[in-house]
Protein backbone atom coordinates (compact mmCIF):
# COMPACT_ATOMS: atom_id res chain seq x y z
CA UNK A 1 0.00 0.00 0.00
CA UNK A 2 1.70 3.53 -0.87
CA UNK A 3 0.42 7.01 -0.52
CA UNK A 4 -0.61 8.63 -4.19
CA UNK A 5 -0.65 12.31 -3.09
CA UNK A 6 1.46 14.39 -5.06
CA UNK A 7 1.11 17.45 -2.70
CA UNK A 8 3.63 16.45 -0.20
CA UNK A 9 6.07 19.21 1.01
CA UNK A 10 8.55 20.84 -1.01
CA UNK A 11 12.44 20.64 -1.34
CA UNK A 12 11.75 23.89 0.19
CA UNK A 13 9.24 22.99 2.89
CA UNK A 14 11.28 19.92 4.44
CA UNK A 15 13.88 22.53 5.48
CA UNK A 16 11.32 25.00 7.12
CA UNK A 17 9.77 21.98 8.93
CA UNK A 18 13.01 20.83 10.27
CA UNK A 19 14.02 24.39 11.29
CA UNK A 20 10.59 24.59 13.09
CA UNK A 21 11.43 21.02 14.89
CA UNK A 22 14.93 22.37 15.70
CA UNK A 23 13.68 25.23 17.02
CA UNK A 24 10.96 23.19 19.42
CA UNK A 25 13.80 21.18 21.42
CA UNK A 26 16.14 24.67 21.19
CA UNK A 27 14.21 25.85 24.05
CA UNK A 28 12.65 23.93 27.34
CA UNK A 29 9.47 22.69 27.25
CA UNK A 30 6.51 23.97 28.95
CA UNK A 31 5.80 22.27 32.02
CA UNK A 32 2.73 19.77 31.03
CA UNK A 33 0.82 16.96 33.15
CA UNK A 34 0.42 15.51 29.75
CA UNK A 35 1.15 11.47 29.90
CA UNK A 36 3.40 10.79 26.60
CA UNK A 37 2.74 7.74 24.17
CA UNK A 38 4.87 4.72 23.86
CA UNK A 39 5.01 2.93 20.93
CA UNK A 40 7.24 0.03 19.13
CA UNK A 41 5.58 0.73 15.72
CA UNK A 42 7.57 1.64 12.77
CA UNK A 43 7.54 5.54 11.48
CA UNK A 44 5.73 4.15 8.51
CA UNK A 45 3.12 2.01 10.91
CA UNK A 46 2.63 4.89 12.98
CA UNK A 47 2.04 7.11 10.02
CA UNK A 48 -0.49 4.74 8.86
CA UNK A 49 -2.33 4.38 11.33
CA UNK A 50 -2.76 8.12 11.82
CA UNK A 51 -4.21 8.63 8.05
CA UNK A 52 -6.61 5.83 9.07
CA UNK A 53 -7.62 7.17 12.11
CA UNK A 54 -5.89 5.75 15.10
CA UNK A 55 -3.25 6.69 17.10
CA UNK A 56 -0.83 4.72 19.58
CA UNK A 57 -1.43 5.12 23.22
CA UNK A 58 1.20 2.66 24.69
CA UNK A 59 3.32 0.06 24.58
CA UNK A 60 1.93 -3.14 26.35
CA UNK A 61 2.75 -6.22 26.94
CA UNK A 62 1.49 -10.38 28.30
CA UNK A 63 3.22 -12.98 30.09
CA UNK A 64 2.00 -16.57 30.56
CA UNK A 65 4.57 -19.34 32.43
CA UNK A 66 2.55 -22.72 32.88
CA UNK A 67 4.39 -25.85 34.02
CA UNK A 68 4.57 -29.16 31.93
CA UNK A 69 4.68 -32.58 35.19
CA UNK A 70 7.40 -34.71 34.73
CA UNK A 71 7.00 -37.92 32.80
CA UNK A 72 4.52 -36.04 30.33
CA UNK A 73 7.29 -36.80 27.61
CA UNK A 74 8.24 -40.27 28.16
CA UNK A 75 7.30 -43.03 25.65
CA UNK A 76 3.48 -43.50 24.63
CA UNK A 77 1.11 -43.30 22.10
CA UNK A 78 -1.22 -40.70 21.15
CA UNK A 79 -1.60 -36.84 22.21
CA UNK A 80 -0.01 -35.45 25.04
CA UNK A 81 -2.81 -33.51 26.07
CA UNK A 82 -0.90 -32.11 29.43
CA UNK A 83 1.43 -30.60 26.81
CA UNK A 84 -1.34 -29.07 24.74
CA UNK A 85 -3.21 -28.26 27.90
CA UNK A 86 -0.33 -26.09 29.06
CA UNK A 87 0.58 -24.64 25.42
CA UNK A 88 -2.09 -23.12 25.47
CA UNK A 89 -3.25 -22.12 29.38
CA UNK A 90 0.23 -19.87 28.96
CA UNK A 91 -1.49 -18.43 25.54
CA UNK A 92 -4.27 -17.63 27.23
CA UNK A 93 -2.73 -16.30 30.45
CA UNK A 94 -0.23 -14.16 28.48
CA UNK A 95 -3.48 -13.15 26.11
CA UNK A 96 -5.97 -12.05 29.60
CA UNK A 97 -2.56 -9.74 30.42
CA UNK A 98 -2.35 -8.11 27.70
CA UNK A 99 -5.85 -7.31 27.58
CA UNK A 100 -5.61 -6.12 30.93
CA UNK A 101 -2.65 -3.74 30.07
CA UNK A 102 -4.67 -2.23 26.97
CA UNK A 103 -7.86 -1.98 29.43
CA UNK A 104 -5.93 0.12 31.82
CA UNK A 105 -4.73 2.82 29.35
CA UNK A 106 -8.23 2.07 28.00
CA UNK A 107 -7.45 1.18 24.57
CA UNK A 108 -9.32 -0.53 22.18
CA UNK A 109 -7.28 -2.83 21.16
CA UNK A 110 -3.85 -4.02 20.31
CA UNK A 111 -2.05 -4.20 17.16
CA UNK A 112 1.48 -5.49 15.88
CA UNK A 113 1.86 -8.12 18.59
CA UNK A 114 4.68 -10.04 18.23
CA UNK A 115 4.03 -13.13 20.09
CA UNK A 116 7.24 -15.68 21.29
CA UNK A 117 6.45 -19.28 22.58
CA UNK A 118 9.08 -21.41 23.73
CA UNK A 119 8.60 -24.81 24.72
CA UNK A 120 10.51 -26.38 27.74
CA UNK A 121 10.18 -29.81 28.91
CA UNK A 122 8.69 -28.82 32.12
CA UNK A 123 6.93 -25.35 31.57
CA UNK A 124 5.38 -23.40 28.41
CA UNK A 125 6.81 -19.77 28.17
CA UNK A 126 4.29 -17.24 25.82
CA UNK A 127 5.37 -13.48 25.74
CA UNK A 128 3.08 -11.37 23.77
CA UNK A 129 4.35 -7.64 23.15
CA UNK A 130 2.13 -4.77 21.15
CA UNK A 131 0.56 -1.49 20.96
CA UNK A 132 -2.30 -0.24 22.54
CA UNK A 133 -4.57 1.64 19.93
CA UNK A 134 -7.94 3.45 19.65
CA UNK A 135 -9.25 5.96 17.18
CA UNK A 136 -7.76 9.65 17.57
CA UNK A 137 -9.74 11.62 20.23
CA UNK A 138 -11.83 8.15 20.43
CA UNK A 139 -14.08 8.30 24.02
CA UNK A 140 -12.43 6.39 27.02
CA UNK A 141 -12.93 2.58 26.53
CA UNK A 142 -13.07 -0.45 28.87
CA UNK A 143 -12.68 -4.06 27.97
CA UNK A 144 -13.33 -6.74 25.15
CA UNK A 145 -10.05 -5.43 23.67
CA UNK A 146 -8.81 -6.52 20.41
CA UNK A 147 -6.07 -8.11 20.09
CA UNK A 148 -4.33 -9.06 16.95
CA UNK A 149 -0.50 -9.75 15.46
CA UNK A 150 -1.21 -7.83 12.07
CA UNK A 151 0.96 -5.11 11.48
CA UNK A 152 -0.48 -1.50 11.39
CA UNK A 153 -0.88 -1.56 7.30
CA UNK A 154 -2.44 -4.83 7.75
CA UNK A 155 -4.79 -3.73 10.16
CA UNK A 156 -5.51 -0.76 7.84
CA UNK A 157 -5.73 -2.93 4.98
CA UNK A 158 -8.41 -5.25 7.11
CA UNK A 159 -10.15 -2.04 8.28
CA UNK A 160 -10.78 -0.67 4.91
CA UNK A 161 -12.17 -4.17 3.65
CA UNK A 162 -14.73 -3.71 6.39
CA UNK A 163 -13.47 -6.40 9.11
CA UNK A 164 -12.14 -6.02 12.24
CA UNK A 165 -9.61 -8.29 14.39
CA UNK A 166 -10.93 -9.64 17.47
CA UNK A 167 -8.24 -11.99 19.08
CA UNK A 168 -5.46 -13.83 18.95
CA UNK A 169 -6.14 -17.37 17.95
CA UNK A 170 -4.11 -20.56 19.29
CA UNK A 171 -3.63 -23.92 19.00
CA UNK A 172 -1.85 -26.74 19.91
CA UNK A 173 -1.03 -30.20 20.30
CA UNK A 174 1.63 -32.56 20.87
CA UNK A 175 1.64 -36.14 19.72
CA UNK A 176 4.66 -39.48 20.41
CA UNK A 177 6.18 -40.40 17.06
CA UNK A 178 4.46 -43.82 16.35
CA UNK A 179 5.94 -46.91 16.99
CA UNK A 180 5.81 -50.14 15.10
CA UNK A 181 6.06 -53.90 15.95
CA UNK A 182 9.41 -54.96 15.98
CA UNK A 183 8.09 -57.51 13.26
CA UNK A 184 6.27 -54.77 10.96
CA UNK A 185 9.48 -52.64 11.48
CA UNK A 186 11.94 -55.80 10.16
CA UNK A 187 9.36 -56.80 7.30
CA UNK A 188 9.27 -52.91 6.42
CA UNK A 189 12.94 -52.39 6.76
CA UNK A 190 13.68 -53.31 3.18
CA UNK A 191 9.98 -52.02 1.30
CA UNK A 192 9.67 -48.28 0.33
CA UNK A 193 6.06 -48.37 1.44
CA UNK A 194 3.89 -45.60 3.86
CA UNK A 195 3.65 -45.98 7.30
CA UNK A 196 0.81 -45.08 7.80
CA UNK A 197 0.40 -45.27 11.55
CA UNK A 198 2.93 -42.16 11.09
CA UNK A 199 0.70 -40.87 8.19
CA UNK A 200 -2.54 -41.01 10.36
CA UNK A 201 -1.01 -39.55 13.47
CA UNK A 202 1.10 -36.35 12.17
CA UNK A 203 -2.15 -36.03 10.49
CA UNK A 204 -4.31 -36.27 13.15
CA UNK A 205 -2.34 -33.80 15.14
CA UNK A 206 -2.40 -30.98 12.37
CA UNK A 207 -5.55 -30.92 11.94
CA UNK A 208 -6.02 -31.19 15.65
CA UNK A 209 -4.03 -27.96 16.16
CA UNK A 210 -5.62 -26.06 13.90
CA UNK A 211 -9.20 -27.31 15.01
CA UNK A 212 -8.47 -25.67 18.58
CA UNK A 213 -6.96 -22.48 16.68
CA UNK A 214 -10.27 -22.18 14.91
CA UNK A 215 -12.33 -22.96 17.95
CA UNK A 216 -10.61 -20.53 20.04
CA UNK A 217 -11.49 -17.78 17.00
CA UNK A 218 -15.50 -19.21 17.61
CA UNK A 219 -15.01 -18.73 21.38
CA UNK A 220 -14.01 -15.46 20.55
CA UNK A 221 -17.03 -14.49 18.83
CA UNK A 222 -15.26 -13.95 15.30
CA UNK A 223 -15.59 -15.13 11.75
CA UNK A 224 -12.44 -16.43 10.79
CA UNK A 225 -8.91 -16.59 11.12
CA UNK A 226 -6.06 -14.64 8.99
CA UNK A 227 -2.13 -14.67 8.57
CA UNK A 228 -1.87 -18.28 10.41
CA UNK A 229 1.30 -19.52 10.84
CA UNK A 230 1.86 -23.18 11.37
CA UNK A 231 4.71 -24.67 13.26
CA UNK A 232 6.01 -28.20 13.62
CA UNK A 233 8.95 -30.43 14.19
CA UNK A 234 10.02 -32.91 16.99
CA UNK A 235 10.95 -31.53 21.03
CA UNK A 236 15.08 -30.78 21.12
CA UNK A 237 14.62 -32.40 24.38
CA UNK A 238 12.25 -35.37 23.60
CA UNK A 239 12.89 -36.80 19.19
CA UNK A 240 10.18 -38.63 19.69
CA UNK A 241 7.42 -36.32 20.17
CA UNK A 242 6.45 -34.13 17.96
CA UNK A 243 4.83 -30.90 18.19
CA UNK A 244 2.26 -28.73 16.05
CA UNK A 245 0.62 -25.33 16.62
CA UNK A 246 -0.83 -22.83 14.72
CA UNK A 247 -1.78 -19.25 15.39
CA UNK A 248 -3.40 -16.18 13.90
CA UNK A 249 -5.87 -13.17 14.11
CA UNK A 250 -9.32 -14.03 14.54
CA UNK A 251 -11.28 -11.66 12.53
CA UNK A 252 -15.32 -10.50 12.33
CA UNK A 253 -16.60 -8.85 9.72
CA UNK A 254 -18.38 -5.05 11.39
CA UNK A 255 -19.68 -3.84 7.81
CA UNK A 256 -22.75 -4.56 6.35
CA UNK A 257 -20.74 -6.89 3.87
CA UNK A 258 -17.08 -7.25 2.10
CA UNK A 259 -16.00 -4.02 1.07
CA UNK A 260 -13.88 -4.48 -2.14
CA UNK A 261 -10.27 -3.08 -2.37
CA UNK A 262 -9.63 -2.35 -5.57
CA UNK A 263 -5.92 -2.19 -6.32
CA UNK A 264 -4.48 0.32 -8.83
CA UNK A 265 -1.74 -0.85 -11.35
CA UNK A 266 1.53 0.69 -10.77
CA UNK A 267 4.08 -0.26 -13.46
CA UNK A 268 7.40 1.38 -12.35
CA UNK A 269 9.54 2.78 -15.21
CA UNK A 270 12.43 3.04 -13.13
CA UNK A 271 16.10 1.09 -13.81
CA UNK A 272 17.54 -0.54 -10.23
CA UNK A 273 20.43 2.16 -8.85
CA UNK A 274 23.07 0.80 -7.69
CA UNK A 275 24.47 2.15 -4.60
CA UNK A 276 27.23 2.13 -2.73
CA UNK A 277 26.38 1.01 1.34
CA UNK A 278 28.44 3.51 3.62
CA UNK A 279 26.78 1.75 6.28
CA UNK A 280 28.96 -1.91 5.48
CA UNK A 281 31.96 0.27 6.89
CA UNK A 282 30.84 -0.13 10.30
CA UNK A 283 30.72 -4.03 10.73
CA UNK A 284 27.02 -4.12 10.75
CA UNK B 1 20.72 10.81 31.24
CA UNK B 2 18.87 11.24 27.58
CA UNK B 3 16.86 14.25 28.54
CA UNK B 4 18.18 17.09 25.94
CA UNK B 5 17.69 19.37 27.90
CA UNK B 6 19.85 18.54 30.75
CA UNK B 7 23.74 18.36 30.07
CA UNK B 8 24.58 15.00 30.37
CA UNK B 9 26.59 14.44 33.85
CA UNK B 10 28.09 10.55 33.68
CA UNK B 11 31.37 11.30 32.63
CA UNK B 12 33.96 13.80 33.23
CA UNK B 13 34.21 17.04 30.54
CA UNK B 14 37.16 16.91 28.25
CA UNK B 15 38.04 13.16 28.55
CA UNK B 16 38.68 12.36 24.59
CA UNK B 17 41.24 10.56 23.22
CA UNK B 18 43.82 12.95 21.56
CA UNK B 19 43.45 10.85 18.59
CA UNK B 20 39.33 11.96 18.71
CA UNK B 21 40.72 15.43 18.61
CA UNK B 22 43.02 15.62 16.03
CA UNK B 23 39.77 13.42 13.98
CA UNK B 24 37.15 16.19 14.75
CA UNK B 25 39.49 18.96 13.94
CA UNK B 26 40.81 17.36 10.61
CA UNK B 27 38.61 19.36 8.40
CA UNK B 28 37.19 16.75 6.16
CA UNK B 29 33.42 15.42 7.28
CA UNK B 30 32.96 11.90 8.03
CA UNK B 31 29.98 10.23 8.57
CA UNK B 32 28.03 6.75 8.75
CA UNK B 33 24.96 7.30 6.57
CA UNK B 34 24.60 5.18 3.35
CA UNK B 35 24.35 7.31 0.71
CA UNK B 36 20.52 7.27 0.18
CA UNK B 37 20.39 8.33 4.16
CA UNK B 38 23.00 10.76 3.15
CA UNK B 39 21.09 12.41 0.22
CA UNK B 40 18.05 12.76 2.77
CA UNK B 41 19.82 14.15 5.57
CA UNK B 42 21.05 17.25 2.83
CA UNK B 43 17.25 17.37 1.37
CA UNK B 44 16.15 18.17 5.11
CA UNK B 45 19.01 20.69 5.67
CA UNK B 46 21.28 18.71 7.77
CA UNK B 47 24.73 19.09 7.36
CA UNK B 48 27.31 16.17 8.74
CA UNK B 49 30.23 17.28 10.62
CA UNK B 50 31.78 14.35 11.77
CA UNK B 51 31.01 10.55 12.92
CA UNK B 52 30.77 10.88 16.76
CA UNK B 53 31.29 7.97 18.77
CA UNK B 54 31.79 7.18 22.55
CA UNK B 55 32.62 3.91 24.59
CA UNK B 56 32.72 2.78 28.58
CA UNK B 57 34.21 -0.66 29.25
CA UNK B 58 32.29 -1.52 33.03
CA UNK B 59 33.20 -4.78 34.91
CA UNK B 60 30.19 -6.27 36.69
CA UNK B 61 31.00 -6.69 40.35
CA UNK B 62 30.22 -9.90 42.58
CA UNK B 63 26.36 -9.56 44.01
CA UNK B 64 26.51 -12.99 46.02
CA UNK B 65 27.11 -14.49 49.09
CA UNK B 66 29.04 -12.06 50.91
CA UNK B 67 28.47 -9.24 48.92
CA UNK B 68 26.55 -6.16 50.14
CA UNK B 69 23.20 -6.99 48.18
CA UNK B 70 23.13 -10.84 49.34
CA UNK B 71 19.41 -11.86 50.19
CA UNK B 72 21.44 -13.41 53.47
CA UNK B 73 18.70 -15.72 55.08
CA UNK B 74 15.96 -13.18 55.55
CA UNK B 75 13.65 -12.40 53.57
CA UNK B 76 12.63 -9.23 54.03
CA UNK B 77 16.57 -7.87 53.84
CA UNK B 78 16.82 -6.12 50.89
CA UNK B 79 20.13 -5.29 50.64
CA UNK B 80 21.50 -2.53 48.16
CA UNK B 81 17.55 -2.19 46.55
CA UNK B 82 16.78 1.08 46.26
CA UNK B 83 13.58 2.52 48.14
CA UNK B 84 10.15 1.75 46.06
CA UNK B 85 11.70 -1.15 44.20
CA UNK B 86 9.33 -3.89 43.04
CA UNK B 87 9.58 -6.87 45.71
CA UNK B 88 7.22 -9.40 46.27
CA UNK B 89 7.72 -12.30 48.60
CA UNK B 90 6.39 -15.98 48.65
CA UNK B 91 5.28 -18.60 51.62
CA UNK B 92 5.54 -22.21 51.79
CA UNK B 93 1.91 -23.78 52.30
CA UNK B 94 3.35 -26.67 53.66
CA UNK B 95 5.22 -25.59 57.14
CA UNK B 96 8.28 -27.21 58.09
CA UNK B 97 9.46 -30.42 55.51
CA UNK B 98 12.74 -30.13 56.06
CA UNK B 99 15.81 -28.14 56.06
CA UNK B 100 16.21 -28.48 51.85
CA UNK B 101 12.65 -26.95 51.66
CA UNK B 102 12.51 -23.50 50.38
CA UNK B 103 10.04 -22.08 53.12
CA UNK B 104 10.09 -18.49 51.11
CA UNK B 105 10.92 -16.67 47.71
CA UNK B 106 10.95 -13.69 46.46
CA UNK B 107 10.85 -11.68 43.35
CA UNK B 108 12.94 -8.71 43.94
CA UNK B 109 14.19 -5.61 41.09
CA UNK B 110 17.87 -5.83 41.18
CA UNK B 111 18.37 -1.65 41.61
CA UNK B 112 22.58 -1.88 41.65
CA UNK B 113 22.50 -3.77 38.43
CA UNK B 114 20.29 -0.98 36.73
CA UNK B 115 22.56 1.48 38.32
CA UNK B 116 25.67 -0.26 37.06
CA UNK B 117 24.06 -0.86 33.45
CA UNK B 118 22.84 2.93 33.23
CA UNK B 119 26.52 4.13 34.42
CA UNK B 120 28.33 2.37 31.41
CA UNK B 121 25.11 3.62 28.61
CA UNK B 122 24.79 6.90 30.18
CA UNK B 123 29.27 7.52 30.12
CA UNK B 124 29.59 6.22 26.21
CA UNK B 125 26.32 8.56 25.17
CA UNK B 126 27.71 11.37 27.43
CA UNK B 127 31.15 10.75 25.71
CA UNK B 128 29.34 10.61 21.70
CA UNK B 129 27.58 13.77 22.74
CA UNK B 130 30.75 15.71 24.07
CA UNK B 131 32.72 14.72 20.66
CA UNK B 132 29.54 16.33 18.62
CA UNK B 133 29.23 18.87 21.04
CA UNK B 134 33.22 19.69 20.37
CA UNK B 135 32.14 20.06 16.63
CA UNK B 136 29.91 22.71 17.37
CA UNK B 137 27.00 19.85 16.08
CA UNK B 138 23.13 20.56 17.24
CA UNK B 139 21.98 16.81 16.56
CA UNK B 140 23.04 13.09 15.84
CA UNK B 141 21.19 11.11 13.80
CA UNK B 142 21.59 7.72 12.61
CA UNK B 143 22.56 6.49 16.36
CA UNK B 144 23.29 2.80 16.75
CA UNK B 145 24.28 1.54 20.46
CA UNK B 146 25.70 -1.69 21.60
CA UNK B 147 26.38 -3.49 24.43
CA UNK B 148 29.33 -6.15 23.52
CA UNK B 149 30.80 -8.98 25.94
CA UNK B 150 35.09 -8.38 25.64
CA UNK B 151 37.34 -11.53 25.55
CA UNK B 152 36.91 -14.25 28.12
CA UNK B 153 35.88 -12.02 31.13
CA UNK B 154 33.19 -9.94 33.35
CA UNK B 155 33.38 -6.78 31.65
CA UNK B 156 31.30 -5.39 28.81
CA UNK B 157 31.68 -2.67 26.63
CA UNK B 158 28.54 0.20 25.72
CA UNK B 159 29.09 1.86 22.59
CA UNK B 160 27.65 4.44 20.69
CA UNK B 161 27.67 5.58 17.01
CA UNK B 162 26.20 8.49 15.23
CA UNK B 163 26.95 11.18 12.28
CA UNK B 164 26.94 14.22 14.01
CA UNK B 165 24.75 17.41 11.94
CA UNK B 166 23.73 21.00 11.85
CA UNK B 167 20.69 22.36 10.92
CA UNK B 168 21.15 25.09 8.22
CA UNK B 169 20.04 27.99 9.93
CA UNK B 170 19.19 26.61 12.83
CA UNK B 171 19.35 27.23 16.77
CA UNK B 172 21.96 25.85 19.34
CA UNK B 173 19.79 23.02 20.79
CA UNK B 174 18.77 23.64 24.70
CA UNK B 175 21.49 23.74 27.16
CA UNK B 176 23.79 22.99 24.03
CA UNK B 177 22.97 19.15 24.49
CA UNK B 178 22.78 17.60 20.43
CA UNK B 179 19.41 15.94 19.97
CA UNK B 180 19.32 12.33 18.57
CA UNK B 181 17.88 9.75 17.34
CA UNK B 182 18.25 6.29 16.17
CA UNK B 183 16.55 7.35 12.40
CA UNK B 184 18.05 8.57 9.36
CA UNK B 185 17.45 9.30 5.90
CA UNK B 186 14.01 8.96 4.69
CA UNK B 187 12.74 7.72 8.08
CA UNK B 188 13.41 10.95 9.77
CA UNK B 189 12.09 12.99 6.98
CA UNK B 190 9.00 11.71 7.45
CA UNK B 191 9.03 12.01 10.79
CA UNK B 192 9.97 15.11 10.56
CA UNK B 193 6.55 15.95 7.95
CA UNK B 194 4.59 14.61 10.34
CA UNK B 195 5.44 16.77 12.90
CA UNK B 196 7.42 14.92 15.35
CA UNK B 197 11.33 16.28 16.01
CA UNK B 198 13.85 14.03 17.95
CA UNK B 199 14.92 14.62 21.61
CA UNK B 200 17.21 11.99 22.42
CA UNK B 201 17.82 8.09 22.59
CA UNK B 202 15.83 6.78 25.41
CA UNK B 203 16.72 3.50 27.21
CA UNK B 204 16.22 1.53 30.61
CA UNK B 205 17.56 -1.32 31.74
CA UNK B 206 15.40 -3.25 34.16
CA UNK B 207 17.16 -6.39 35.96
CA UNK B 208 14.62 -8.81 38.42
CA UNK B 209 16.14 -12.20 40.22
CA UNK B 210 13.62 -14.42 41.07
CA UNK B 211 14.57 -16.70 44.46
CA UNK B 212 12.05 -19.49 43.83
CA UNK B 213 10.03 -20.96 46.89
CA UNK B 214 8.65 -24.47 46.84
CA UNK B 215 6.02 -24.05 44.43
CA UNK B 216 7.59 -22.70 42.11
CA UNK B 217 10.71 -25.15 42.29
CA UNK B 218 8.47 -28.11 42.24
CA UNK B 219 6.52 -27.04 39.29
CA UNK B 220 9.39 -25.65 37.12
CA UNK B 221 11.23 -29.00 37.43
CA UNK B 222 8.40 -31.19 36.84
CA UNK B 223 6.73 -31.77 40.16
CA UNK B 224 3.13 -31.98 40.48
CA UNK B 225 1.61 -30.15 42.79
CA UNK B 226 1.43 -31.62 46.69
CA UNK B 227 -2.22 -33.13 46.75
CA UNK B 228 -3.79 -31.03 44.03
CA UNK B 229 -4.73 -32.05 40.51
CA UNK B 230 -1.92 -33.41 38.16
CA UNK B 231 -1.71 -31.74 35.13
CA UNK B 232 -0.42 -28.00 33.95
CA UNK B 233 -0.49 -25.01 36.44
CA UNK B 234 0.32 -21.44 35.87
CA UNK B 235 3.68 -20.45 37.35
CA UNK B 236 2.74 -17.40 39.31
CA UNK B 237 6.02 -16.17 41.13
CA UNK B 238 7.71 -16.65 37.54
CA UNK B 239 5.10 -15.21 35.58
CA UNK B 240 4.66 -12.35 37.94
CA UNK B 241 8.94 -11.52 37.75
CA UNK B 242 8.23 -11.89 33.69
CA UNK B 243 5.50 -8.70 33.58
CA UNK B 244 7.85 -6.65 36.55
CA UNK B 245 10.57 -6.68 34.72
CA UNK B 246 9.01 -5.04 31.37
CA UNK B 247 6.57 -2.90 33.49
CA UNK B 248 9.66 -1.72 35.10
CA UNK B 249 11.80 -0.73 32.09
CA UNK B 250 8.89 0.73 30.69
CA UNK B 251 8.20 3.11 33.79
CA UNK B 252 11.72 4.26 33.77
CA UNK B 253 11.75 5.28 29.83
CA UNK B 254 8.35 7.00 30.58
CA UNK B 255 10.27 8.74 33.74
CA UNK B 256 12.53 10.14 31.23
CA UNK B 257 9.77 11.25 28.45
CA UNK B 258 7.43 14.12 30.00
CA UNK B 259 4.94 14.78 27.49
CA UNK B 260 6.99 13.84 24.45
CA UNK B 261 6.42 10.35 22.84
CA UNK B 262 8.56 7.34 22.86
CA UNK B 263 8.22 6.00 19.19
CA UNK B 264 10.01 3.02 17.58
CA UNK B 265 10.43 0.82 20.81
CA UNK B 266 12.44 -2.35 21.17
CA UNK B 267 12.25 -4.54 24.22
CA UNK B 268 14.97 -7.06 24.46
CA UNK B 269 14.77 -10.04 27.22
CA UNK B 270 18.08 -11.64 28.40
CA UNK B 271 17.30 -15.20 30.89
CA UNK B 272 19.78 -16.49 32.94
CA UNK B 273 18.40 -19.58 34.58
CA UNK B 274 20.38 -20.93 38.01
CA UNK B 275 18.45 -23.71 38.67
CA UNK B 276 14.52 -24.68 38.67
CA UNK B 277 12.95 -21.89 39.13
CA UNK B 278 15.88 -19.57 39.81
CA UNK B 279 16.69 -16.90 37.69
CA UNK B 280 17.66 -13.44 36.27
CA UNK B 281 16.02 -11.52 34.13
CA UNK B 282 16.95 -8.30 32.37
CA UNK B 283 15.10 -6.13 30.41
CA UNK B 284 15.88 -3.31 27.84
CA UNK B 285 14.03 -1.28 26.16
CA UNK B 286 15.06 1.48 24.06
CA UNK B 287 13.36 4.04 21.70
CA UNK B 288 13.26 7.62 19.92
CA UNK B 289 11.83 10.17 22.40
CA UNK B 290 10.20 12.40 19.70
CA UNK B 291 8.13 16.04 20.47
CA UNK B 292 5.55 17.04 18.64
CA UNK B 293 6.40 20.32 17.16
CA UNK B 294 2.67 20.76 15.28
CA UNK B 295 -0.44 19.50 14.16
CA UNK B 296 -0.70 16.74 12.91
CA UNK B 297 -0.88 16.72 9.17
CA UNK B 298 -3.34 13.80 8.15
CA UNK B 299 -1.11 12.10 5.70
CA UNK B 300 -3.82 11.21 2.65
CA UNK B 301 -5.63 8.41 3.18
CA UNK B 302 -3.46 5.28 1.26
CA UNK B 303 -4.51 3.73 -2.01
CA UNK B 304 -4.01 0.00 -2.60
CA UNK B 305 -1.61 -0.37 -5.66
CA UNK B 306 -0.23 -3.95 -7.41
CA UNK B 307 3.18 -2.91 -8.99
CA UNK B 308 3.30 -4.80 -12.28
CA UNK B 309 7.54 -6.11 -11.66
Amino acid sequence: MTSTANNGPTMADLRAEMLRGAQSVATLPAPSKERGITSDLSVDEGLLLHAAGWEPLDLVVGVGVVSIPYGVWQWGQGEISVASDAHNGAVRLASQQLRGECDKVQGYGVVGVRVEVEVRQHHVDVELVGTAVRPINGAAHKGNAFLSDLSARDFTLLKTAGWMPVGLAFGASFVYAPRRSAGTAMRQSTQNVELTNFTEAMYSARESAMERMQRSALDDKGEGVVNVRVTEGPMYFAKHAVGFTAWGTTVKLVADQHQYVRPDLILPLNDAVVSFEAQSLRGD
Amino acid sequence: MTDSTAPPAAAPPGDLPEAALRRLGSGAFSSGLTVPDFAACLQLGLQPVGLVQGFCVMQWGWYGSGSGFSRGMNPYNMGGQAQGAYAENYRCPHGYVSAEHRMWGQNFEQSWVQQAWHSGYDSSYARMLEEATAMGAHGVIGVIDRVTHIADSQTSEFHFLGTAVTVDGGPAPAGGVPWTTYLAGQRLTKSIEAGFMPVAVVASMASVRVWAYCMTEYLMEGGRTWGGPSGAHEVEQVTKAHMAVRQIARKHVRAQLGADSLQGAQIQIVKRELSAGDEVIDCTLRGNRMRRFKDFDVVPAPKPTVRLT
